[in-house]
């Protein structure tokens, strides 16, 4: 129990996802296509940095926003990406049936936060401010947009993941996919982080 | 983890048996996971960024252009905070291979949105 730090280091294995050689290489490949994605929301951002002062006859980012929702949004995404991290804890110690209830409460989350948003884009075009309006609210539709549309490909992703659980359990292929779910969650929590700086916060400033 | 020890490699063996190259910045890191302390650590520190950035924006505290600068800074290291805590980085069977096209990718990202958001500094005498 009193060994050095450096001991325990040397003698702990790997978690079950990269147990297996042919599954582990796989999550890097899941790396590979995070980077990609990387690079089309870097270039919706280029594209929103260009066209955010360009608003035609529309509102304004200022005029636009309401704070309430993006910071519930911002919480309940924040919020699911702390308990997919304590799904993957749960997932290494073995523990599926606590696995499962973390993936079920971030897909509520994620659900939640899809719900909120799709309001607050009906609320917008009620008021006329669709992607038609403006150069701005076409860079913002579609930046904002097609983040949305990841977190919901991620729930139905989440979805099959526990079927996947519920067969199988955590064998070394179910872990690297659920592994790699929360790659892509965390990502779209990062991804929302500047969405919420650089398109609300930022909207707010000027 | 102990549970999988019997059939898995230990994290050292997989690094020595991927490495034959010496490189010593690939080099994967595990964190040690007794008790999710260090999540709930990387959660409080993720609530704690984005709320700061709310009222420094909200009390128009500093002029704008300074604004812009710290709400991103806090974005950034926010990011940081996600990519280390939750994401394990630097986790990999062997050598941590990600880490290359991860760092150049947010290179030319930066590049991009940066130089979007410079270009346009120039377009009229108002922004």
């Amino acid at each position: 129990m009193s060994m050095p730090l450096a001991e325990e280091h040397e003698v702990q294995h790997l978690p079950v996802e990269f147990a297996d050689e042919k599954e582990s290489i796989k999550i890097t490949g899941f790396w590979m296509f995070l980077v990609t994605d990387v690079l089309i929301f870097g270039s919706l951002f280029s594209t929103y940095a260009v066209y955010r002062g360009a608003v035609a006859q529309g509102p304004s980012a200022n005029q636009l926003f309401q704070m309430g929702p993006v910071m519930l949004e911002t919480l309940l995404l924040l919020t699911s990406s702390f308990t997919i991290g304590l799904g993957i804890y749960a997932m290494r110690k073995g523990n599926v049936k606590a696995l499962m209830g973390w993936m079920l409460v971030t897909i509520l989350l994620g659900a939640g936060f899809v719900g909120t948003e799709i309001h607050d884009f009906v609320s917008f075009a009620a008021i006329g401010a669709t992607w038609h309006t403006s150069a701005f609210l076409s860079a913002f539709d579609i930046l904002v947009g097609t983040h949305g549309a990841h977190v919901t490909f991620g729930i139905f992703w989440a979805v099959t993941l526990l079927f996947q659980l519920k067969k199988r359990g955590i064998t070394a292929q179910t872990a690297r996919k659920v592994f790699t779910y929360s790659l892509y969650w965390h990502f779209l929590d990062i991804v929302w982080i500047f969405i919420y700086t650089f398109v609300y916060l930022n909207g707010k400033i000027v | 983890m102990s549970e999988h020890g019997n059939t898995a490699l230990t994290i050292k063996e997989a690094y020595e048996q991927d490495n034959d190259k010496g490189l010593k910045f690939l080099r994967p890191h595990f964190a040690e996971e007794k008790f999710p302390a260090v999540q709930i650590a990387g959660y409080i520190g993720s609530l704690v960024l984005t709320f700061a950035a709310y009222f420094l924006v909200m009390n128009h505290v500093l002029p704008p252009a300074a604004l812009l600068a710290i709400i991103l800074a806090l974005a950034v290291f926010q990011a940081g905070l996600q990519l280390g805590v939750f994401m394990h980085l630097k986790e990999s069977r062997g050598l941590a291979w990600q880490l290359i096209p991860l760092y150049l990718v947010f290179l030319i990202a930066l590049g991009m949105v940066g130089m979007s958001i410079w270009i346009m500094l120039f377009k009229s005498g108002v922004s």
